[in-house]
């Protein structure tokens, strides 16, 4: 194996430079320490992202898609979905999946973290809202968080920007909303509205998730990593960590990765801090075995990769006779409402859901292609009439459902499967549970409900949408009892006290919002937590 | 539909069937606002943007027979059916590419209201939209759980 003399050993070293890795490196620059981040990806270039192309819009379906076994590029590994009703969806590169994410930027709410105690269910976290709204707030002025204060259904806080324009499109939808007279109110977006930070302001480009031109969107290529860089944490792109490796006394004591030519490599370090979301923790930890860690590190649990959480999704599509122009504004962001968020046990099922609006199918060309794959719109000559109906005058409302934690839902290592550099692949094994299937039914019955209020001439539904699983959550969670939680509250395994987890693995519960803002939140808690614990960061 | 790599490798015979079947999967609109795809430049848009789709898209016309220009829209709606029934794969990724160089056309663009070429630099404005009603959802009082 290749130690090179640049691989001499770190005092820490973050495996992926996505949304909770960037975080962190940033958190730790003030130690001094000496920080690498391996990254599989690469680093993205604005000007070659499909909105500066004439074929934008057919990129989505290519390059750019959001399914990694789409895409294929070099930086992706596959992931077989062959055992569950959702498809896993990331991007690889520096940023990780905020490249890709529409930046729909909610935090989750304080009754998240307390489950087991409102509701019975689950487990409550070992931390609170509380705990981390200085994070959250940090959080929002490092990414650029566009909002409106006021919100009565979380606690008082203040986004850095004003609120991105609703446009017609949200203006139509609030109309639905205020006629059943439930809750909505403009979404918070890591967007911005206006110039910050030397980052300009969003040109309602649309299709957010292949990238921002502009950079007005929050990815943390452009946010956190320059600061951390500056700083001076090292980044390298286009490495692939296969396992991490322990020492005889059991501690992390490096990985072995393969470059960008696919040399294998070793880099030793002193803290191993894992950062590659819900899928890809679990599948570096499991292919991680050893004499001390036969079933996985980290893993003595036996809980790394269950819990699997996503949030399904059920979508009502309203179609209006005005023209909406939704081919214009962030694609995700626009409004949303918590009225069926808490729990009502009249609703037959617990927890609730976020109604997220979005706009609809985005340009022609995904119009046409989407309206083809539904059935909706025909090729041939009836094309043309439904093309008409349909483009810049359809809405989408999603209810993103709350997922609970169980642990027939898995992430493993596929026995075939496997990346160009021949590390396994992840296997998912999922179903929906019968609370998530009611939530669902419930969430896409609402949802009819407010596209009628709100004027659609035509609804169409989809009851549960196969590609949505961007939220990765729960494979190694954490708590306070070794035997029922992978890592403690502040992200450090219970087995390895060298080794951190800061990315969606930890999340206890799902909540039922987007979950970028706490992951972020919880990693710069815990970069706290590591600095305050420096002097006796390993000890029980 | 002349000086194109694809044109140049393509029969005469192939190319009036390509033209037939551009025309039955995006024929006209019946108001003649926007074009049937036989209008559109389809090899220049596989020459620069999907060269790779050359050789398959002449497989996909040798499924078809000479005489298919001949036929009536109707029956070429048929054929094509038949077509994406037997290998439903080959007739999608034939379609989005029909597709995607149609929505690129500055003619079909302003037809549907969307503006040509790539939305950046220039961008979109859009409506900052009435918050107004939401004092009546503020005056609901707080719903959210500690």
């Amino acid at each position: 194996m290749n130690a090179s003399p640049s691989n001499e050993p770190v005092d820490v070293l973050i495996i992926g430079a996505g949304a909770s890795g960037a975080a962190i490196a940033w958190s730790l620059t003030e130690t001094r320490m000496r920080i690498l981040c391996l990254e599989q990806g690469d680093w993205m270039v604005s000007s070659q992202y499909p909105t500066t192309r004439k074929n934008w819009e057919a990129q989505q379906f290519g390059a750019f898609h959001v399914d990694p076994n789409v895409r294929g590029l070099e930086a992706d590994y596959p992931v077989n979905n062959t055992d569950s009703p959702i498809d896993v969806l990331n991007f690889n590169a520096v940023g990780g999946s905020t490249i890709g994410y529409a930046a729909h930027f909610p935090r989750l709410h304080p009754s998240d973290f307390r489950v087991r105690t409102l509701d019975g269910v689950a487990d409550d976290w070992p931390v609170t809202y509380d705990d981390l709204e200085p994070y959250f707030v940090q959080n929002d002025r490092i990414m650029g968080v566009s909002g409106l204060a006021g919100d009565p259904m979380y606690p008082p806080k203040q986004p850095p920007l004003p609120p991105l324009p609703i446009g017609r499109v949200g203006e139509v939808v609030a109309g639905g909303f205020d006629r059943l007279g439930w809750h909505w109110w403009p979404s918070d977006a890591a967007i911005l509205s206006q110039p910050y930070e030397g980052r300009d302001k969003c040109l309602n480009l649309n299709p957010c998730m292949s990238g921002c031109s502009q950079g007005a969107k929050g990815s943390t290529d452009i946010t956190y990593w320059p600061q951390a860089i500056r700083a001076g944490v090292k980044l390298r792109t286009r490495c692939r960590v296969r396992e991490v490796t322990v020492n005889e006394d059991g501690m992390a004591d490096g990985v072995i990765y393969y470059d960008a030519d696919g040399r294998e490599c070793v880099q030793k370090a002193e803290v191993v801090i894992m950062a590659c979301n819900g899928v890809g923790t679990p599948r570096i930890l499991l292919n991680s075995k050893s004499p001390q860690f036969p079933d996985g590190l980290a893993n003595r649990s036996g809980l790394v990769g269950k819990n699997l959480m996503f949030h399904p999704v059920a979508l009502a599509t309203g179609v209006f006779e005005e023209r909406l122009d939704t081919h214009k504004g962030p694609n995700g962001c626009c409004i949303l409402s918590k009225e069926f968020y808490e729990t009502d046990p009249d609703r037959g099922f617990v927890r609730g859901y976020n109604m997220q609006v979005t706009r609809g199918a985005g340009g022609p060309l995904a119009t046409a292609i989407r309206g083809l794959a539904s059935g909706d719109i025909p090729w041939g000559p009836g094309h043309h009439e439904k093309f008409r109906q349909r483009f810049d005058h359809t809405v989408q409302v999603l209810a993103v459902c709350e997922d609970l934690p169980e642990e027939c839902n898995r992430v493993t290592l596929d026995p075939e499967l496997a990346d160009s550099n021949g590390i396994p692949a992840p296997k998912i094994t999922y179903r929906l549970s019968e609370n998530s299937k009611k939530m669902l039914a419930h969430g896409l019955e609402r949802g009819k409900e407010v596209m009628r209020a709100a004027g659609a001439k035509e609804i169409l539904e989809t009851p549960l949408l196969r590609p949505s699983g961007w939220h990765l959550l729960g494979t190694a969670r954490m708590g306070t009892d070794p035997d029922r939680s992978v890592v403690n509250a502040w992200g450090r395994s219970h087995d390895v006290k060298n080794l951190f987890i800061v990315d969606g693995s930890v999340f206890v519960t799902a909540g039922g919002v987007n979950p970028t803002s706490t992951i972020q939140a919880l990693a710069l808690y815990i970069g706290d937590r590591i600095k305050a614990n420096l002097a006796n960061l390993f000890d029980d | 539909m002349e000086n194109a790599t694809t044109a140049s490798a393509c029969t005469e015979g192939q190319l009036q069937r390509l033209s037939a079947l551009l025309d039955t999967v995006l024929p006209a609109s019946e108001d003649g606002t926007l074009p049937s795809a036989r209008e559109i430049d389809f090899l220049a848009y596989l020459r620069e943007q999907a060269p790779d789709f050359q050789a398959e898209l002449i497989g996909i016309l040798d499924r078809f027979d000479d005489n298919f220009p001949d036929l009536t829209l109707s029956r070429r709606v048929d054929l094509v059916r038949d077509f994406s029934g037997s290998d439903a794969a080959a007739f999608r990724r034939l379609l989005f590419r029909v597709y995607d160089s149609y929505y690129q056309n500055d003619r079909v663009c302003a037809a549907i209201g969307a503006r040509p070429g790539p939305p950046f630099p220039n961008g979109h404005s859009i409506p900052a939209g009435d918050l107004s009603s939401l004092e009546a959802v503020t005056a609901r009082g707080k719903g959210y759980r500690r």
